[in-house]
């Protein structure tokens, strides 16, 4: 067994690598990362997930749904880490697996991939508790940059973390942007890792945070019809049934953390496509309690003031 | 942290209290039945059906409808309760102006798209909510909210008993903590509506408390503090609550290096002090019989 498939299986029981071990992993899957498009072309049949947040026991639910990569050809659409107990071990059994696999499993980023972001919502101090240095958080966030930023399956499904963006009218102007960098706080990057489609709006929306743009039906209308889209695929929302169509099916948010944050009783899911493109959703639940290792459900009692 | 199944047969007993049966959540003791029921957030048709009655097209992204908190006290048909509906209703009502994040100052200059709507909703989903109380069977189903129809909060000197709260002898017969709402802010920080409840042989004590923090921008703790001590030589409760507002820019407590620990961000027990008061109310509950 080669030392990367023994790391894989030492993975897949949540064991984290040692800080050389992830170093010389990311170094590999930055060789193969830096090559990819920022539209990266992936080849049905597919099966695509969204937001997986460090929930690695839910992850394994995942794998059982939908099949063990390699024999399954997946592709992840960002926010593998932060919230959840375990960013570490599923960031790096994915890494793991692209490297392994590379043609067998696409990863692009999602918003939480960032140095920012990791150091607000737990992926930063998760490896600083766990490897007593934030080498390890170095070298993932490193390896963020390199994350494609999008995907084109067969040339009829565009998928991306977030959304649309007004500054991105064809999927060339996307395959023009320099990618390798911190994600941007407002500009095309930032907007197709962060936007949002939008029922209250037409045209475009701008949020009242002041900052991120929501999107409305017709915008989505355009975009497919200017790129020869059937139809986007996209996460980056919680959505309690595991997935949502909205604007008569031209857009799909898919969901892939069940019971999110350990307490939102959501289910899961992602999207099978045949070799024909014909869609498959595969709707799952969380891990049984017992085996997911996060606290027991009832709050152990506080003398609170 | 380990799970809690329960406390002691031998204090419950001791202090005349029962579990509630059928898995419920919950006790019985001095004329007082408190359950909590926990649930998960809204499905798609329910927030549907709730946008229409808060005539909202925006509510968080997590919404725990089933999720509550009740106290009733028995003899008296008083009862206090914590839910997100109601608390949503308070948001929709106080609507303050939103907040932008740092990053909407770079945003001004960016080109605008020829079509555009600036959506202009409280997006913190910031509630004044400090509770519901119905009269239970004396006007059924009847929500009375500043009327005083039977129930009133007036100002009132008396104060909590934090000295007696403070003292950890007497054993918790009941606890549990209620998340209501909660919303990420897609990223920007937290807003987080939850109720706990801890119930002793001599009282029970609950805190009520909206938790915002919007990175870069300002941070907002609403505390609702509402306390019973038991006693049976009167016909009603006395029921003292104590509701303290608290809020400040996030820049004026890095100044003062009171975030040097990065987990003041997360946990509002830690910079509650150093958050000043903006709010402060003591009222006890007026029941009419």
């Amino acid at each position: 067994m080669s030392d990367l498939d023994r790391q894989i299986e030492q993975l897949k029981r949540c064991e984290p690598l040692k800080e050389s071990e992830v170093k010389a992993l990311c170094m590999k899957a930055m060789e193969i990362l830096v090559e990819e498009s920022n539209v990266q072309r992936v080849d049905a049949p597919v099966t695509i997930c969204g937001d997986i947040h460090g929930q690695f026991y839910d992850m394994k639910e995942l794998f059982k749904v939908g099949g063990d990569c390699p024999k399954t050809n997946y592709l992840f659409l960002g926010d593998f880490v932060d919230r959840g107990f375990y960013s570490v071990e599923t960031f790096l059994l994915l890494l793991a697996l692209k490297v392994r696999y590379p043609d067998r499993i696409t990863l692009i980023r999602g918003n939480h991939e960032s140095r920012q972001i990791t150091q607000v919502y737990g992926f930063y101090d998760e490896c600083l508790r766990k490897y007593g240095s934030v080498n390890v958080w170095r070298y993932c966030t490193d390896i963020f940059d390199y994350l494609s930023l999008s995907a084109l399956i067969e040339n009829k499904i565009f998928s991306v973390h977030g959304g649309l963006s007004p500054a991105i009218t064809t999927l060339d102007q996307i395959r023009t942007i320099d990618r390798k960098q911190e994600v941007p706080h407002d500009g095309g990057m930032c907007d197709l890792l962060w936007s949002d489609p939008e029922d209250a709006v037409e045209g475009w929306g701008l949020s009242p945070r002041g900052a991120g743009f929501l999107f409305g039906g017709n915008v989505v209308s355009s975009f497919n019809h200017t790129n020869n889209i059937d139809y986007i695929c996209r996460a980056h929302q919680l959505v309690m049934e595991g997935y949502k169509w909205m604007f008569n099916n031209q857009i799909v948010t898919v969901w892939s953390a069940p019971n999110y944050c350990y307490r939102c009783g959501n289910v899961a899911a992602i999207l099978e496509l045949d070799e024909n493109l014909n869609k498959q959703f595969r709707v799952f639940e969380a891990a049984p309690h017992e085996t997911r290792g996060v606290p027991a459900k009832k709050p152990a009692p506080d003398y609170f003031l | 942290m380990a799970g809690w199944s329960g406390a002691a047969e031998s204090d419950l007993k001791a202090a005349g209290a029962e579990k509630l049966p059928d898995g419920r959540t919950g006790v019985r003791l001095k004329g007082w039945h408190i359950e909590s029921f926990n649930g998960p957030i809204l499905n798609s048709s329910a927030v549907q059906q709730w946008e229409e009655t808060l005539k909202t097209t925006h509510l968080p992204e997590m919404v725990f409808g089933e999720s509550s908190l009740i106290l009733v006290h028995r003899p008296t048909g008083t009862k206090l309760h914590f839910n997100a509906l109601d608390a949503l209703k308070g948001w929709k009502e106080e609507a303050l102006p939103p907040v932008e994040v740092p990053a909407a100052a770079q945003w001004k200059f960016r080109c605008k798209p020829s079509e555009q709507v600036v959506l202009d909703y409280d997006y913190t989903f910031t509630t004044p909510y400090c509770g519901s109380e119905a009269r239970e069977h004396n006007t059924p189903k009847a929500k009375l909210e500043d009327s005083c129809l039977g129930l009133c909060w007036e100002d009132t000197d008396e104060q909590i008993n934090l000295a007696a709260l403070s003292s950890q002898t007497e054993p918790i017969l009941f606890y549990d903590e209620v998340v209501l709402y909660e919303d990420e802010l897609a990223d920007n920080g937290v807003s987080l509506l939850t109720v706990k409840v801890r119930v002793m042989p001599s009282c029970w004590f609950l805190l009520l408390r909206f938790w915002l923090r919007v990175d870069g921008v300002l941070m907002r703790l609403r505390d609702t503090r509402i306390y019973c001590a038991f006693d049976e030589t009167k016909d009603e409760p006395l029921i003292i609550r104590e509701i303290n507002w608290r809020e400040s820019p996030i820049n004026v407590l890095s100044a003062k290096g009171y975030l040097a620990d990065p987990a003041a961000y997360g946990d509002p027990n830690l910079i509650k002090e150093r958050l000043p008061i903006v709010m402060h109310k003591n009222q006890k509950l007026k029941i009419s019989r």
